[in-house]
C-alpha cells in the first residue's frame, strides 16, 4: 500500500541512508537489544520496504517503530546527515492513519485537544498536587507510577508564568514559551527564565493566545494536532526578536516549526533554547559569573538538546558561571530513556534505561545534575528519588547568583549597551 | 519440530525472530547484495551458539555469522538463506593488563574494547573506519585492517587464541597468551576466513600500550602524484609512520559538508598523516614529514593541534564513504591492494574507465600499503546504471590487478568479489582453498557461496558453475 | 605415476644423508613435484633439508627420500620501495638480510640464524628477537607457494603488504613443518632500518619501562639488555633515559647451548617467573614481553617439573634438539594441541599420504 499521508518519509530523506551503520552504537534500543530492528539503519530500511511495495505498514511495522525512542542520537554520526528525526515523525503519522487504534484516537485527544488546553491542565495538575500530597499517586498504575515519582512537589508551586510580561526591553524582546505541561509542573524553570533574561535587559512576555508547541503530538504521528497547534502558535510569538523555550524538547521542535505551520520559518528562525539565550546573555556580559566555589555538578544532556539542536557548550558554560565544576555523567550522551510518552508506552526498555542513566550518575558520586529538559529530569528522578537534586541549569545558575548577591560577591555586570 | 521452534527451545523466545520484515533487515549488510533469512538468532553464550549450530546441520540449513553488519562484500548477506547469527549480544571483556591481552566476545564493538582499555593505558590497534560500529567477530572474520595497521598489522596480528564453535557444534580453544602455539596455526586460518570456517565466539586479543606522544599532519598538494610520492620518500627514508592516508578532492568537499573538519577543498589531494611513539621521535619525524612533503611542492602542512583537532581529522577520514550519501544514493567501492610504487597508474586507470562509463570516481586510501578504495557513488534506481557499476568495478579490479595487486585489502572477499577469484588464483590454487573449507566444514554449512567461486573443488570442474545469483545485488 | 628414473636426475650429494637414502636436489617447482608424486606414490617419507637447523623438532620418522631446498636460494624479485621481497625457500636468510641490508631494510628474521634458509625458518616458525615489536615471522609472509604431498603446486596470498584474498594460507604454513607442502617461494614484507640503534646494558629488566615499545628486551644469564632503534635524537634520548651501559648498534646474543635444546612458552608477564624457575645449570635467552625464551641443558634433570608448570599457565616447553634416544618417555611438544582431527583433516588435504616430515608436528602429526 506504501504511504497515505502528505507527511510520509520522503525519497530524498530514505535515500540518504547508505546502510554504513554509524549511527548503531548510539542508539540505545540497539544498545539494549543488539538488535537491527531496534536500530536506525533497520528502521529506515524498513521505512524503504514499505516506500518500496515490499512490506505493509502491519503490526511488526509499528513495533519496530514503536520502540524507537525519538532521542535523534543517531543524526549528529550520520555522515549522509539523514533527517532521521522527521523521516520518524512522517513514519509515525502514516502508522496513525493506516493502523487506527483506540489509543492512538485517545493519545491524539490528549496530545491535541488537552495539552492545548490550559484550564482543563491546571485543574486536573492542583488535582494531580493534591494526591501528590496524600500520597496518592503512590497508587497510580505502575506504568505511571514512574512518571509521578519524577514529578516535584505540585502543592504550593510560584504562579504560572503565561500572561507575564515585563522588563526592560535594552536588549531585546523574548516571547517565552510557557509550555504546556511545563507551566504547570516546572514553574521555577520558567520563573528562572524570565528572572534572568529581564536581568540581562530583555523584555520578556509570555503571550496568553500561546498553547503546547505540540511536540509531543508530532513525535507521536499526530500531525493533524501539532498542525493545530502550530497554527495557534505562529501568530501568538509574532514580532519577538526571539523566542525561547525552557524545555530542550520544545525548543528543539519550535527550531522545526518551518514544517509544521505554514508562516512556520519565522518562528524556526527566531527559535532558541533557553540555556543558549542565557550562555550567551553571559558571554556578552549581560549576565554575571558567580566566583563563588560551589562544588561539583553533574550535566546531564536532553536528546533534543545535544542531538537534535546540537547543543552542549552552552549548558556548561552557564553552570561554570554559576561556579560550578561540571562533571561529564555520559561522554556519549545516551538518551535517559524519558523520551516523551515513551515512558508510558515502552516501560521496560524506558525504565532500563533510565537505570542505567542513575548508574552513571551514582558512579560519579555528585549529588547535583542539571539537566535542560523536564522529561529527562522527571525520569532521572524517579530512578534516583532523593539521592540526587536535579534542575534545570539556569535554576542552578539563578539560585547561585542570589546567593552570591547575599554575600556581596558577584563580579561587576557589565553595561549592556 | 520446525528449525524456528528447535532454536526458541536452544535460545529464548524474543532471541528468534521469524517476522518477515525482521528477517528482511538481516537481509543484508553494508554491501550491495541482499540475500533473505530464515530466520534470525541472537545469542548469548558459546553454548547457544554451538547448539544454534547442531540445529542448523539437524535441519541441513546454513548458517551466516552477523556482527554489525558493516561488511561492504555481503559476507553477512544470507545469500543461500538459512539462519542470521547475531553476536551484538556476546560483548564481555576481560583484560589481563599484565599480558596486555583482553578475551573479547564477538559482538564487542572495535571501539569500545579500546574505550575500556583506555584506563588501563592500552589499546587494540587495529581501527577499521567502522571502528565505531563494527564487532571484534567482524574484524576476526574479515581480518579488518585500518589506517593504523600501516605500522602495527591487521587484525591476525592482535588474534593471540579464539574460542571457535566448529562443524559438529564443537567447542574449542585455540592458542593462548604465551606464543607460538604447536601444532597447525588453525586460529590462524580462521582468521579472515569470513564464517566460512566456523563460528568465533570470543578472541583473545593483543592490547598495545596507549602511545605516549603523536603528531598528525594535514597537508595539502596540487596534485595526487607528489601526495604519492612524498608517502614513498618516507619509506625509503627508513621510517614507517602509524598512518598515511590519502583523500582526493571530491572527497573532501562531501566530508566538509558534513563535518567542517578543515579539509583543504581547494586542493588536489590531501595526506593525513600521523606518527606515534616516543615524543623526540614524533618531533623529529613530523619535521621529516614536513619537509618531504614541502620537497614534493606541498602547499601547506598542519599539525592539528590538539586531541579535539586530531580526533576531528580522523572522523573526517573514517566517515568518508558515509559521506558520500550526500552526493548520491548508492555508492560501490573496492578495496584493492597495489604495490605502492603502481599507485598514481593504477589511480589513473582507475579514472580513465570511470570516465569512460560516465561515472563519478572518489578515492580515500590507505596510501602507505597501497590499499585503494575508488569509489563510484550513483544512484541505483537509474535504468541500466548497476550493470554500468558493476562492469566498471571490474575492470577497475583488473587494472589493479594488472598492476601486479590484489583483489582485497581488508574488506574481504564475500559473495561480491568471489567469482573475481578466478582473476587471481589458477584452478589449483583455489582447489587448495576449497580443501581447506572442506576439511573444516564438509557440509558446507558456514556461510556458504562465500569466498570461492562455485567449482573451486577440483572435482567439480566437469559441473555447472553457477555465477552469483540474479536478483543478489539490491 | 612419475618414474623413478626422472627423480634419479635430480640426485645430488648431500653431506650427512647415508648411501641408503635418495638425496635429490630439485630446482624447480615441476620437479619437486615430481619427487612428492613419487613419494606419495610409493609411500617413501621424505625430509626437506633447508640450513638443517630445525632438525630436532618433535619425532621424525626416517626418512626414505632427502628433498635439499638448496637450490631454491634465489631472490626472485626485491621492491624496496613496495616492501616487498619474493626469495626460494632455500635462500639463507644471512645472505638474504645480507642484501637488504645495503638498502636499509630487514626481512625481521631470526638475528643470528646460523646456516637456517627462509622457508626453514617459516616452517619451522623461529621468529626474530625483535618479534615484542615488529611481530613474529607469520606476520612477515605475504605470498607462499607450496608443492604439496601429492604434487600440486599452489600459491595463496600475494605479493602487497596488505591482503585477505581467499584463506590465509600463508600464515598457516609458518610453524606446519612441511605438513602442507613444500615451500619453494616465499614474498616477505620488509620493513626499513632507522639511521640509528643502541643496545642498553641494564640492571634490571624493568628499567625498560621508561621506554615506550622498545625494540626487544632481552635476558640472558650474564646479561640484560634493552635494544632501540630510530632516529638519531631519538636513540639518544632513549639510551640516556634508560642508564646503563651502551653499546652502539644491536648486539644480538646468540641462543645457548648445550646437548638438549628447548623452547619454553610462557604468557608474557610469566617470563620472569620462567626464568627463576629453570633448573640449576640450564642457561636461557628470554624475549620479555613476549614469554618467548629459548633454553640450553646438558641433562632433562628438572624438565618434567618446568613443563608441568609452564602447561599448567597455558604455557608449553617444547624440545628443538636432542641426541637420539635421550629423552624417552617425554613426548617433545608435550601436551597435544587442541582440534587435533580438525589438524589430520587438513593436513589430509595436503598432503594425503603423510609423506612430508611426518611426526615432526606437535601431536604425533
Amino acid at each position: 500500500m506504501g504511504w497515505v499521508t502528505e507527511e510520509h518519509p520522503t525519497d530524498q530523506e530514505l535515500d540518504a541512508c547508505v546502510q554504513c551503520g554509524l549511527c548503531l552504537p548510539l542508539c540505545p534500543t540497539f544498545r539494549l537489544t543488539g538488535k537491527e530492528t531496534a536500530s536506525p539503519r533497520g528502521r529506515l530500511q524498513a521505512m524503504n520496504a514499505v516506500r518500496d511495495g515490499l512490506f505493509e505498514v502491519d503490526e511488526t511495522f509499528e513495533h519496530i517503530m514503536d520502540f524507537c525512542l525519538g532521542c535523534r542520537a543517531c543524526e549528529p554520526v550520520c555522515p549522509g546527515m539523514v533527517p532521521y528525526g522527521r523521516a520518524l515523525e512522517g513514519t509515525r503519522a502514516e502508522i496513525v492513519a493506516q493502523r487506527p487504534s483506540a489509543s492512538h484516537r485517545l493519545r491524539a485527544f490528549l496530545l491535541g485537544s488537552l495539552l492545548g488546553s490550559r484550564g482543563t491542565l491546571n485543574v486536573g495538575s492542583t488535582l494531580l498536587g493534591f494526591a501528590q500530597m496524600l500520597r496518592l499517586t503512590e497508587l497510580a498504575p505502575r506504568r505511571y507510577r514512574r512518571l509521578t515519582s519524577g514529578l516535584r512537589p505540585l502543592r504550593g508551586r510560584s504562579d504560572a508564568s503565561v500572561g507575564h510580561s515585563g522588563g526592560s526591553g535594552a536588549a531585546g524582546s523574548v516571547g517565552l514559551l510557557s509550555g504546556c505541561v511545563q507551566d504547570q509542573w516546572f514553574r521555577p524553570t520558567n520563573r528562572a527564565a524570565i528572572e534572568l533574561l529581564e536581568m540581562a535587559g530583555y523584555r520578556v512576555e509570555a503571550p496568553l493566545a500561546q498553547t503546547c508547541c505540540g511536540a509531543l503530538a508530532a513525535h507521536d504521528g499526530k500531525a493533524p494536532e501539532a498542525r493545530s497547534l502550530a497554527a495557534i502558535n505562529t501568530p501568538a510569538f509574532d514580532g519577538y526578536d526571539m523566542i525561547v523555550a525552557t524545555a530542550a524538547g520544545c525548543s528543539a521542535h519550535l527550531r522545526e516549526y518551518a514544517h509544521w505551520a505554514d508562516d512556520g520559518e519565522s518562528v524556526g528562525s527566531r527559535s532558541i533554547d533557553i540555556t543558549v539565550a542565557i550562555a550567551e546573555a553571559i558571554e556578552r556580559g549581560l549576565l554575571p559569573r558567580v566566583e563563588t566555589d560551589n562544588g561539583e555538578i553533574g550535566i546531564q544532556d536532553p536528546c533534543h538538546l545535544r542531538h537534535a539542536q546540537r547543543v552542549t557548550a552552552e549548558p556548561r558554560a552557564i553552570l561554570e558561571a554559576a561556579g560550578y565544576q561540571v562533571v561529564e555523567i555520559d561522554p556519549a550522551g545516551m538518551c535517559c530513556g524519558a523520551a516523551g510518552l515513551y515512558t508510558i508506552l515502552q516501560p521496560e526498555a524506558s525504565q532500563e534505561l533510565g537505570n542505567q542513566k542513575a548508574e552513571q550518575i551514582r558512579s560519579t558520586g555528585v549529588k547535583r545534575v542539571a539537566s535542560a529538559n523536564s522529561g529527562c529530569e522527571m525520569q532521572m528522578r524517579s530512578a534516583l528519588g532523593d539521592e540526587v537534586e536535579i534542575r534545570h541549569p539556569i535554576e542552578w545558575y539563578l539560585d547561585a547568583i542570589e546567593a552570591a548577591r547575599t554575600r556581596v560577591n558577584v563580579a561587576a555586570v557589565k553595561d549592556p549597551s | 519440530m520446525s528449525l524456528v521452534d528447535d532454536l526458541r527451545s536452544a535460545l529464548s523466545h524474543d532471541r528468534v525472530l521469524e517476522e518477515p520484515l525482521e528477517l528482511h533487515l538481516y537481509s543484508k549488510d553494508a554491501s550491495m547484495m541482499r540475500g533473505e533469512a530464515t530466520c534470525v538468532v541472537l545469542t548469548e553464550t558459546t553454548d547457544e551458539v554451538a547448539a544454534v549450530v547442531r540445529i542448523a546441520e539437524d535441519h541441513r540449513v546454513p548458517i551466516v555469522a552477523r556482527g554489525a553488519g558493516t561488511g561492504l562484500t555481503a559476507g553477512a548477506s544470507p545469500t543461500e538463506g538459512g539462519i542470521v547469527l547475531s553476536t551484538t549480544l556476546m560483548n564481555d571483556i576481560e583484560i589481563d593488563v599484565d599480558n596486555r591481552t583482553a578475551w573479547v566476545g564477538a559482538g564487542v564493538i572495535n571501539l569500545d574494547l579500546s574505550t575500556y582499555a583506555e584506563p588501563y593505558g592500552l589499546h587494540f590497534a587495529p581501527d577499521p573506519s567502522s571502528q565505531s560500529v563494527c564487532t571484534i567477530g567482524g574484524n576476526v572474520a574479515n581480518n579488518s585492517g585500518g589506517a593504523h595497521c600501516l605500522a602495527e598489522g591487521a587484525t591476525t596480528s592482535h588474534v593471540l587464541g579464539l574460542e571457535v564453535v566448529l562443524a559438529g557444534g564443537e567447542v574449542v580453544v585455540l592458542g593462548g597468551e604465551a606464543p607460538d602455539s604447536p601444532g597447525l596455526d588453525i586460529k590462524g586460518i580462521i582468521v579472515g576466513s569470513e564464517g566460512t570456517l566456523g563460528i568465533v565466539t570470543s578472541a583473545l586479543v593483543r592490547l598495545l600500550p596507549l602511545d605516549p606522544d603523536v603528531r598528525t599532519l594535514l597537508i595539502d598538494f596540487e596534485t595526487m602524484e607528489e601526495a604519492t610520492q612524498t608517502v614513498s620518500d618516507m619509506i625509503a627514508a627508513g621510517f614507517v609512520p602509524a598512518a598515511l592516508e590519502i583523500m582526493d578532492q571530491k572527497m573532501m568537499v562531501a566530508v566538509e559538508n558534513w563535518l567542517h573538519a578543515g579539509f583543504p577543498t581547494d586542493a588536489a589531494a590531501m595526506l593525513l598523516a600521523e606518527v606515534v611513539g616516543e615524543t623526540e621521535a614524533v618531533t623529529a619525524e613530523a619535521a621529516l614529514i614536513s619537509e618531504m612533503a614541502y620537497k614534493n611542492n606541498a602547499r601547506g602542512v598542519e599539525l592539528a593541534e590538539d586531541e579535539a583537532h586530531r580526533a576531528k581529522l580522523w572522523k573526517g577520514r573514517k566517515s568518508a564513504f558515509g559521506a558520500l550519501a550526500q552526493i548520491s544514493p548508492d555508492y560501490y567501492l573496492h578495496d584493492t591492494v597495489v604495490p605502492r610504487s603502481r599507485l598514481v597508474e593504477t589511480m589513473d586507470e582507475v579514472q580513465q574507465i570511470a570516465d569512460r562509463y560516465g561515472l563519478d570516481v572518489y578515492n580515500v586510501f590507505h596510501a602507505g600499503d597501497g590499499n585503494l578504495h575508488p569509489l563510484i557513488s550513483f544512484d541505483a534506481s537509474e535504468e541500466g546504471m548497476l550493470d554500468k557499476v558493476q562492469r566498471a568495478g571490474e575492470e577497475m579490479v583488473a587494472a589493479c590487478l594488472r598492476n601486479g595487486g590484489a583483489l582485497s585489502g581488508e574488506h574481504g572477499i564475500g559473495l561480491e568479489k568471489r567469482d573475481m577469484m578466478r582473476a587471481s588464483f589458477t584452478e589449483l590454487d583455489l582447489d587448495a582453498q576449497a580443501r581447506l573449507k572442506e576439511a573444516f566444514d564438509p557440509e558446507g554449512l558456514f556461510n556458504p557461496a562465500k569466498i570461492l567461486p562455485e567449482g573451486s573443488r577440483c572435482f567439480d570442474f566437469g559441473g555447472t558453475r553457477r555465477p552469483i545469483p540474479e536478483g543478489a545485488w539490491v | 605415476m612419475t618414474h623413478p628414473g626422472d627423480i634419479m636426475r635430480l640426485e645430488a650429494e648431500i653431506a650427512g644423508v647415508p648411501a641408503d637414502v635418495l638425496a635429490v636436489a630439485p630446482s624447480t617447482n615441476d620437479e619437486v613435484a615430481s619427487v612428492l608424486r613419487y613419494a606419495s606414490d610409493s609411500n617413501k617419507v621424505v625430509d626437506v633439508l633447508g640450513g638443517g637447523t630445525h632438525h630436532g623438532y618433535g619425532s621424525p620418522r626416517q626418512p626414505e627420500i632427502v628433498l635439499s631446498m638448496g637450490r631454491f636460494d634465489q631472490t626472485e624479485a626485491w621492491n624496496p620501495e613496495d616492501l616487498t621481497v619474493v626469495v626460494g625457500g632455500g635462500m639463507p636468510i644471512e645472505r638474504l638480510e645480507g642484501m637488504l641490508a645495503e638498502r636499509s631494510q630487514t626481512a625481521v628474521l631470526p638475528e643470528v640464524p646460523g646456516s637456517s634458509t627462509v622457508g626453514g625458518a617459516i616452517s619451522a616458525g623461529m621468529s626474530s628477537l625483535r618479534r615484542g615489536r615488529l611481530y613474529g615471522t607469520r606476520e612477515r609472509v605475504l605470498e607462499v607457494t607450496l608443492v604439496t604431498g601429492d604434487g600440486r603446486v599452489v600459491r595463496a596470498g600475494g605479493r602487497v603488504v596488505k591482503n585477505v584474498t581467499g584463506y590465509d594460507l600463508p600464515r598457516l604454513v609458518v610453524g606446519a613443518f612441511g605438513s602442507l607442502g613444500v615451500i619453494t617461494s616465499i614474498c616477505l614484507k620488509l620493513w626499513p632500518v632507522p639511521p640509528a640503534a643502541m643496545t642498553v646494558i641494564v640492571d634490571d629488566v624493568s628499567a625498560a619501562d621508561v621506554v615506550s615499545r622498545p625494540l626487544a628486551v632481552l635476558e640472558s644469564d650474564d646479561r640484560k639488555a634493552v635494544f632501540i632503534w630510530g632516529t638519531e635524537s631519538e636513540v639518544e634520548a632513549v639510551s640516556g633515559r634508560l642508564r646503563g651501559e651502551e653499546i652502539p648498534g644491536l648486539d644480538w646474543p646468540v641462543d645457548p647451548a648445550g646437548s638438549l635444546r628447548w623452547s619454553l612458552r610462557v604468557p608474557p608477564a610469566n617470563t620472569s617467573e620462567a626464568i627463576a624457575k629453570l633448573p640449576g645449570g640450564w642457561r636461557y635467552l628470554a624475549v620479555h614481553g613476549v614469554g618467548d625464551i629459548r633454553l640450553a641443558s646438558d641433562s632433562r634433570q628438572g624438565a618434567g617439573a618446568l613443563r608441568s608448570w609452564a602447561e599448567g599457565i597455558g604455557g608449553r616447553l617444547v624440545v628443538t634438539e636432542s641426541p637420539p634416544a635421550s629423552l624417552p618417555d617425554f613426548d617433545p611438544w608435550g601436551e597435544p594441541p587442541p582440534a587435533i582431527e580438525l589438524q589430520r583433516r587438513v593436513i589430509a588435504q595436503f598432503d594425503p599420504r603423510r609423506i612430508i616430515n611426518p611426526g615432526r608436528l606437535a601431536g604425533g602429526l
